[in-house]
């Protein structure tokens, strides 16, 4: 009664394992292989890795070395990927740049067009290692077909931040305009001065993400020549994006005039309190102390935590947390003083 | 009559667990192609490279590492060590001594110079009173809390407590990290834009494996056939099941061994639940259980890579008490939230999530022992019960062998971890041969969990490590 079925359920097993054989036959062989071209690679690298060496430290070439092979290739891009992760000096990077020019821009030319997403992705890692400003206009083209993933053209643009590139500016305000926040600041952390100054002028008509990447790139990078603009914004808008120039303001450490930001620790908004007290800290400014010691009072946990660190940065901040401690009936303060007072390293 | 009645009960019987096995083995067939795709995707990609930028403090976000310690006296430097090595550009490392007993603490104190230090923590989950705070002289990102024995969730929970930042990992005592794990588990969550709120990577089997200060030299294969077929067990669980779960945010479990989550949102949920073996499983669901009842979109993620290296039990007798252990973790999560189950108000883990963990990974090994029961009672009986346990045993190859060896072959096809040819041969071969005997055995097991929690036997079951590191 069950002949059908059984007989289905037999040839299924059977077929199913049947392909497995086979899958385990190929994957045996391609990995005997990998494992050989693997070898052949490291022999490469082991008998060149001087020549090029020199090559990277003195310029000149050497007629020794021409990279035929897929597997040559390979090898000397492994070693040029590690020696541009620790070579330091202009002149070397350039020279590093010239040389992958030479041996690997074709084969890059013609892997950014791949089928396979992983070899397109690698190839960019590549590009962006070795500085490859020569494939400038494939790369302009990528960020510009339909049919691209997110991570490749987030890589793309970030590849040509990297390379100044001056169409960058329209791509990212005309073209892209929906962008997290993360991936405007991976991309706009490489732009110089010139090309960000674009993005400066045109900070008023940008998205909300793209505001905050601006912000945050100047904070991380602590420019100080763009406080006034810091300040400006500070005073003109309201909410999140004034918080974000008011924290650049705090990582800046400096402005033209304290007033605005003392009365800022009376705020009724927490958040502001709290980075007011952490700006108030990094200027050191006297006149805020009083205040400072008030906010180890307050009702957020953050903005008596910030107060305390605050009050440390000043050169008699310890004697000032010890006299709270001894003086305030308030439990918490207390608690915060002691904490900053004891804090280890 | 009665003969003919007796044979409909057999035969319905029997159709009941074939159709059940039909549907489990589609279902699986459905999450091995999105895996199949995914890891497709990503071969050959320079892992190196694309995790390099995330090693950069300017991209990423601050961790915290909680290392629950209860009596860890044999391991814990190694751990503590091995970790304060790890590539990531802003952590801290914080060792919570449930109440040793042993001399976990003077250890730790003495070896990393801690002092003693003053500090206010936020209760913001309720934990057993908590002692001393340390931290260490050497490295100023090393903290150590004494407290009350509370068991692992409760010091999970001071941990949470205690620490600095706004994302947390909690590791096993003896596992065993890769250099690049922080790296490669928080990469989703920054590009995501903060979306996903909790993401795990895949666990391998650090027995075998050659380790020297808590790193990984050499990957290895153990000789023992038991850890061979754990080996196998977790490669099918982690890239074939999680990868398609987590594709689809159905997520349920993130490996107790190793995970990353947003601190404020495990506050939210109200940390780690003290009083079941199955806290982190628990953990995700009820994360899952607040973001579907606020409608709020976070995602929960897997990473294929492997990311952390853990012991397992070698002997039978551990093994049996881990697996009855796991059950009853399983059955308690659940069993919690059962509000969840079929409720369209939970979307997909309502409806696709809860009953996947209901009826296939709690109520499969209840239903395959009877198979196997069946099926011997089969061969007894003889006549045309034989085709029964000829159909009964061919679905469970399929079930337990083919998936198995699927999973074995999609890990050389994708991943390639293991270094040797006779590796992949062995994995593969082993595999073969799960039906007869590996995958019977741990089903017992299971049915013995829930016995266990029937009769209403509480004990721990915990497992003893040998230390994996030289």
């Amino acid at each position: 009664m069950l002949k059908n079925e059984l007989f289905f359920l037999t040839m299924l097993t059977i077929i199913i394992l049947g392909l497995l054989l086979v899958l385990l036959i190929y994957l045996t062989i391609r990995k005997a292989l990998e494992i050989k071209k693997r070898k052949a690679i490291e022999q490469y690298i082991e008998n060149n890795h001087t020549k090029l060496f020199t090559m990277l430290m003195e310029g000149g070439y050497s007629r020794g070395l021409s990279p035929k092979s897929v597997l040559e290739q390979k090898a000397i891009e492994e070693l040029l990927s590690r020696y541009s992760k620790i070579l330091e000096g202009e002149e070397e990077r350039s020279r590093l740049t010239e040389l992958a020019s030479m041996y690997l821009l074709e084969r890059y030319r013609k892997q950014l067009n791949s089928k396979r997403w992983s070899k397109r992705m690698n190839t960019l890692y590549y590009i962006e290692d070795f500085k490859l400003t020569r494939l400038n206009d494939e790369i302009y083209m990528l960020t510009k077909k339909k049919k691209i993933s997110h991570a490749e053209l987030i890589h793309s643009l970030r590849i040509l931040a990297l390379f100044q590139h001056e169409f960058l500016f329209d791509l990212l305000i005309t073209r892209y305009q929906n962008f997290s926040e993360f991936e405007y600041r991976t991309v706009l952390v490489h732009l110089e001065q010139k090309h960000f100054e674009k993005f400066i002028l045109h900070f008023h008509k940008s998205s909300q993400p793209l505001q905050k990447a601006i912000l945050e790139v100047i904070s991380i990078k602590k420019e100080v020549n763009y406080l006034p603009f810091l300040e400006n914004i500070f005073s003109v808008y309201k909410g999140e994006i004034r918080l974000r120039a008011l924290k650049a303001l705090s990582n800046v450490g400096n402005v033209k005039n304290t007033d605005p930001y003392l009365e800022l620790l009376y705020s009724s908004k927490w958040e502001e309190r709290m980075i007011a007290a952490k700006l108030i800290g990094s200027l050191k400014e006297v006149r805020g102390i009083s205040r400072l010691i008030e906010l180890l009072h307050d009702q957020m946990w953050w903005v008596r935590s910030q107060a305390g660190e605050a009050i440390c940065q000043f050169p008699n901040g310890h004697q000032i947390l010890q006299e709270v401690l001894e003086t305030s009936k308030d439990v918490f303060a207390k608690d915060m003083a002691w904490e900053w007072l004891h804090k280890g390293v | 009559m009665a003969i003919l009645e007796w044979g409909n009960v057999v035969t319905i019987f029997a159709w009941f667990i074939a159709v059940y096995m039909v549907i489990v083995i589609s279902f699986y067939s459905v999450i091995l192609m999105i895996s199949f795709f995914q890891l497709r995707k990503e071969y050959q990609l320079d892992r190196v490279q694309a995790y390099e930028d995330y090693a950069d403090e300017f991209y990423t976000k601050p961790v915290s590492i909680i290392v629950p310690a209860y009596n860890e006296e044999a391991g814990i430097i190694q751990s503590v060590r091995s970790l304060l090595s790890v590539d990531y550009p802003t952590y801290e490392v914080i060792v919570v001594n449930d109440g040793s007993t042993d001399q976990t603490l003077a250890k730790v104190i003495e070896h990393y110079d801690m002092k003693e230090i003053k500090k206010v923590v936020r209760r913001q989950v309720d934990t057993k009173p908590i002692g001393r705070i340390y931290q260490s002289a050497i490295l100023s990102n090393l903290f150590l809390i004494d407290k009350e024995n509370g068991g692992k969730a409760d010091a999970l929970n001071v941990g949470l407590n205690f620490s600095h930042y706004p994302y947390f990992c909690s590791l096993d005592g003896d596992s065993v990290l890769e250099q690049d794990a922080f790296l490669k588990v928080m990469k989703p969550i920054i590009d995501s834009n903060e979306e996903v709120i909790a993401s795990g990577g895949s666990v391998r089997i650090a027995n075998g494996c050659q380790i020297k200060n808590g790193h990984i030299q050499k990957i290895g294969l153990s000789n023992k056939p038991l850890v061979v077929m754990q080996i196998i067990e977790y490669l099918r669980a982690f890239l074939m099941g999680r990868i398609g779960l987590s594709r689809h945010n159905l997520l349920l479990i993130i490996s107790g061994a190793f995970g990353v989550f947003s601190k404020q949102w495990v506050i939210a949920a109200g940390g780690y639940k003290t009083d079941t073996v199955g806290e982190d499983m628990e953990l995700v669901v009820r994360i899952h259980r607040l973001l579907r009842e606020k409608k709020i979109k976070k995602k929960i993620v897997y990473v294929p890579d492997p990311v952390c290296w853990t012991e397992v039990p070698e002997d039978v007798t551990f093994l049996r008490r881990q697996r009855r252990r796991w059950h009853r973790g399983l059955l308690e999560s659940l069993w919690t939230h059962r509000k969840i189950t079929f409720n369209p108000k939970y979307g997909s883990i309502g409806l696709i999530s809860f009953p996947y963990f209901w009826i296939v990974e709690f109520f499969g090994p209840v239903i395959e022992c009877l198979g196997y029961l069946f099926m011997i009672l089969c061969l007894l009986l003889g006549g045309i019960y034989i085709e029964f346990a000829i159909l009964l045993f061919l679905l469970s190859c399929i079930y337990g062998s083919i998936f198995s060896m699927t999973s074995v072959l999609l890990e050389e096809w994708s991943l390639t971890r293991y270094p040797k040819v006779s590796d992949i041969m062995k994995l593969f071969l082993y595999s073969l041969t799960e039906t007869i005997w590996y995958r019977p055995l741990t089903v017992f097991w299971r049915c013995e969990g829930i016995w266990q929690m029937i009769i209403g036997d509480r004990s721990w079951g915990e497992m003893k490590r040998k230390g994996v590191s030289e």
